[in-house]
């Protein structure tokens, strides 16, 4: 009986030792005479397997199909420039979306002089220093107003305070949504005036400012 | 020569079978592997004629492919492959037939059971008869775990030879055995729970 010395061996002992004690089982006397037998009489049944010859088609297939299909992919390789695709197009609030954060980067450089200015004005400063206030905050305004519709939109602490109360601002989004922040007010559509509109006043504006200057060269020859 | 042929090792024999192409030293070697290779391919086949027929075609192949044997490799692992290979095929083939076979009445099989059952009364030990419990077992282990089974525990060829033998890794070939001495086992509850 042999030793088992590894755990696996160990659990399967007795079946081990029992399969190591088959009986071994022997090749028939003829065996070898029958082997010979073939091989002299070259009696090779399917052992030997015809070589294959040599078929330049089967040869070239393979890198033809990979030439043929890169020539594919080049003159049928989507260009990305000339389809438009409406769906993935990003909606152009990305674009306002980097205005905003250029014009806070822009404002927090000319925040600090607003905020003195405004101290100073409730200090009751001169003039002189309001009228430098004014070209400060209005430069600073300028550039908000790139992007926020100055008509629809109040700021707070003045409202608050009531120095601009209107009634065009008086609109609760407008409310809400403006201040010191500079917030895009909504995401509201804007009409197109109608540009026939536009050219019929045009019109009646040049005829009165002819028939004006008629009557102003009247009044000066009467004179 | 003939002697001095004798002394040689496989590697050696087939290279002068290569070289020489001498006839001799393919006799030296079938008669050394043709008792080991019928053990083998009976125990993975359960048949005796399929087994002399696999084992005599092994022998074929390798007087015609001699010069497929490269010197780096082991000639038994070699030898072992093609009957190996050989064996599965005529499996797979069986398998068809079985599935396949119109007349596939009981009478083949019973006929197959009666002969495999054959023994003379004097000769039945108790033995032979867990002898042949023990083939019946092996032949309904999977033979993917057959195989390792019978090349380790039957064969006795280490784990490196049944690696190149079946071309996995030995980790597989651990694992491998170990599935198939668990499913004989497990087949074999009623001999070993005594």
């Amino acid at each position: 009986m042999k030793q088992f010395y590894n755990e696996d061996e160990i659990k399967y002992s007795k079946l081990l030792n029992d399969l190591k004690s088959l009986p071994q089982i022997k090749a028939p006397e003829n065996f070898e005479f029958n082997l010979m037998t073939r091989i002299e009489n070259k009696n090779f049944g399917d052992s030997k397997l015809p070589k294959e010859k040599f078929n330049l088609i089967k040869f070239l297939a393979p890198s033809a199909t990979v030439v043929a299909m890169f020539i594919l992919f080049i003159l049928f390789y989507p260009r990305t420039e000339e389809i438009k695709n409406e769906i993935a197009k990003q909606p152009s609030v990305a674009d306002t979306q980097t205005l905003i954060e250029k014009s806070i980067a822009s404002q927090q450089i000319q925040k600090p002089q607003i905020t003195k200015t405004e101290k100073k004005k409730t200090l009751g400063s001169s003039n002189m220093n309001g009228s430098l206030e004014a070209s400060n905050s209005s430069s600073a305004n300028s550039k908000l107003q790139d992007f926020i519709n100055s008509q629809r939109s109040v700021s707070v602490d003045d409202y608050l305070s009531g120095a601009t109360v209107t009634n065009r601002n008086m609109q609760r989004g407008n409310v809400v949504k403006s201040g010191d922040d500079p917030i895009v007010d909504g995401f509201f559509v804007e009409k197109q005036t109608d540009k026939q509109f536009i050219e019929k006043y045009r019109a009646a504006l040049d005829s009165l400012r002819k028939a004006q200057q008629k009557a102003d060269s009247l009044r000066k020859a009467l004179k | 020569m003939n002697r001095r042929l004798t002394d040689l090792t496989d590697e050696e024999l087939i290279k002068e079978f290569q070289d020489n192409n001498t006839i001799e030293a393919y006799e030296i070697l079938v008669k050394r592997y043709k008792d080991p290779l019928m053990n083998f391919v009976y125990r993975f086949l359960g048949d005796r004629d399929a087994c002399t027929d696999v084992v005599q075609e092994t022998m074929i192949k390798f007087y015609l492919n001699k010069d497929s044997y490269r010197s780096f490799a082991k000639f038994s692992t070699w030898i072992y492959t093609i009957a190996a290979n050989l064996a599965k095929n005529e499996l797979k083939r069986r398998k068809r037939r079985t599935i396949y076979s119109i007349d596939n009445s009981d009478d083949e099989k019973s006929l197959q059971i009666e002969d495999k059952m054959f023994l003379q009364p004097d000769k039945a030990t108790d033995g032979e008869i867990k002898n042949e419990i023990i083939q019946k077992a092996l032949l309904k282990v999977k033979p993917v775990y057959r195989e390792v089974v019978i090349l380790r525990d039957i064969q006795d060829l280490s784990y490196e030879e049944i690696s190149e033998i079946t071309g996995l890794p030995i980790g597989t070939v651990k694992s491998k055995i170990n599935r198939g001495r668990a499913q004989l086992q497990k087949l074999l509850k009623n001999i070993y729970e005594e």
